[in-house]
């Protein structure tokens, strides 16, 4: 019994289907828990806040077929970039390898990164204006960077898990990885960059993204 | 990745023997390699190559053209129509999993839309809060503590593990149609399926080859966190409260980033090996 109640209570991919049948057994059993572990710490709700916030802000957006294409994506931009810390972000893709690079390339390094962000998913955004997202849990890491745990209903990514990765910084929660289904965004760049920092040095790695860069703008 | 494992699944029926014996003997040596690792890398990016070419050249075109014919609705209907016959595999693997809710969860799916849903083309059970599972018998072997492996790229199949390709054996072997069916009739479901599939996410592939510097590394990065995650079971792996903070204190590692020498030396300590395991630093590197 005790395994079927942990198995049930486990999945929390299914939660919501689950969560009505498991809910008298989990009052039950979280009842035996002390009620601080219950309660989602101030971190959480914090962090919980600026996902639900960008979430709306980027939805509504979308939605308002009003604007043209191009601005939409242009204010999707602001509300992101505002919600995202890409300083963090950039240096944790890079590791290791940050102290590498001096300020300068440091510096050239996060631009390019940015606009390489914003070209690999500004011209794919078209796509989610179908979608909700429903926030299905937040949970703090133990050294303070709270997840938030997102589901996106309906649309072409019906039932995708997405996790959001908040850390604060003087106060401040943002974003600084998104994990799809299990796939990191940092994790994911990371790899990619790392054999081009190893073979060719910062220089490359810069030289390359600026190329991909190019390349997006010609697109556009 | 799926509809490789469709089509794997389909010529793995034929081919198990062989493979079997293949298999057995590429498990035996690489099992020691560290997760992440990519031994075989030189071999894997040469077949990925192959594949690319056979993608661009073959699959993709007529690919285009299914998603010019075929509306989107429609392919989502043809997508869960193969899925829902797919039942007897997630099924069996909850089972050897031993998680009875989701087996039983899936036979009511099953039953569900095998007949309001009218054979599978649409899913009312997932209306009903009831949603499908995923599993397969790679992840059962993930589950049963069996280690990936290196990263191996098959032929046409492409991206999986040692463990994935007994999995995906397995799992063909667990088709009803299987047996009912010759091959060449399964072989051309699988090709449909395969197609359809191909053609729903054309946008996405194309806009992945294009964004990536490296595609080949991001798509190893992907397939291997993607098949990590759902050994893991993302929270369905509960049962395992240990688990989950094993998982939890990686995590930590993975975001640390002391590398401005603004952090205490606490970080440092976690990662005195240097280069070693990308999953342990991803947040704290260094």
């Amino acid at each position: 019994m005790t395994r079927m109640i942990s198995t049930i209570r486990s999945n929390r991919q299914r939660a919501a289907a689950r969560a009505r049948v498991a809910l008298g057994v989990a009052v039950a059993v979280l009842g035996a828990l002390p009620v601080a572990a219950l309660a989602a710490t101030e971190s959480e709700a914090l962090a919980r806040a600026v996902v639900s916030e960008t979430v709306d802000e980027v939805l509504a957006v979308l939605r308002d077929k009003a604007i043209p294409a191009e601005d939409r994506i242009r204010s999707i931009e602001t509300i992101v970039y505002g919600r995202f810390d890409l300083q963090v972000m950039s240096r944790l893709v890079l590791a290791r390898n940050w102290k590498r690079f001096s300020e300068q390339q440091q510096a050239e390094y996060v631009a390019e990164f940015k606009r390489y962000l914003t070209n690999s998913y500004g011209s794919r955004i078209e796509r989610y204006d179908q979608q909700t997202v429903e926030i299905t849990g937040a949970r703090e890491e133990p050294r303070g960077d709270v997840v938030v745990q997102t589901k996106i209903i309906g649309g072409e990514f019906e039932g995708a898990l997405v996790d959001y990765r908040l850390r604060s910084q003087n106060g401040e929660w943002r974003v600084i990885d998104v994990v799809i289904e299990g796939i990191s965004m940092v994790s994911n760049y990371r790899d990619q960059f790392k054999s081009i920092v190893s073979s060719g040095g910062p220089d490359l790695l810069i030289e390359k993204l600026r190329e991909k860069n190019a390349a997006g703008m010609a697109l556009e | 990745m799926g509809c490789w494992g469709e089509l794997a699944a389909r010529i793995g029926s034929a081919a198990a023997a062989l493979s079997c014996a293949l298999v057995a003997g590429a498990i035996a040596a690489p099992l020691a390699a560290a997760d992440g690792e990519d031994p075989w890398e030189p071999m894997n990016r040469g077949i990925f190559r192959f594949n690319e070419g056979v993608d661009r050249t073959v699959v993709e075109p007529i690919a285009g053209v299914v998603d010019v014919v075929l509306p989107d609705p429609v392919e989502r209907a043809i997508r869960r129509f193969f899925e829902n016959s797919m039942f007897p595999v997630r099924f069996l693997n909850n089972l050897l999993q031993t998680k009875p809710v989701s087996a039983v969860e899936e036979l009511a799916r099953f039953t569900i839309n095998t007949t309001i849903g009218v054979a599978g083309l649409f899913d009312p059970a997932t209306h009903l809060g009831i949603e499908d599972t995923r599993e397969d018998f790679g992840q059962t072997l993930g589950v049963w503590g069996v280690p990936p492996g290196p990263y191996l790229v098959l032929p046409l199949l492409g991206p999986s593990s040692p463990r994935d390709t007994v999995g995906l054996i397995a799992d063909s072997a667990a088709r009803v149609y299987t047996y009912f069916v010759p091959f060449y009739v399964s072989t051309s479901i699988g090709a449909g399926d395969l197609l359809n599939r191909r053609s729903l996410a054309i946008d996405d592939i194309a806009a992945e080859r294009a964004a990536a510097l490296d595609y080949y590394v991001a798509v190893r990065n992907a397939y291997r966190s993607y098949r990590e995650n759902q050994v893991r079971d993302r929270g369905e792996g509960e049962e395992g409260d240990s688990e989950d903070r094993e998982d939890q204190v990686d995590r930590e590692d993975l975001y640390d980033s002391g590398e401005t020498g603004d952090d205490s030396g606490a970080e440092l300590e976690l990662d005195s090996e240097g280069d070693s395991d990308d999953e342990d630093d991803l947040y704290y590197p260094e």
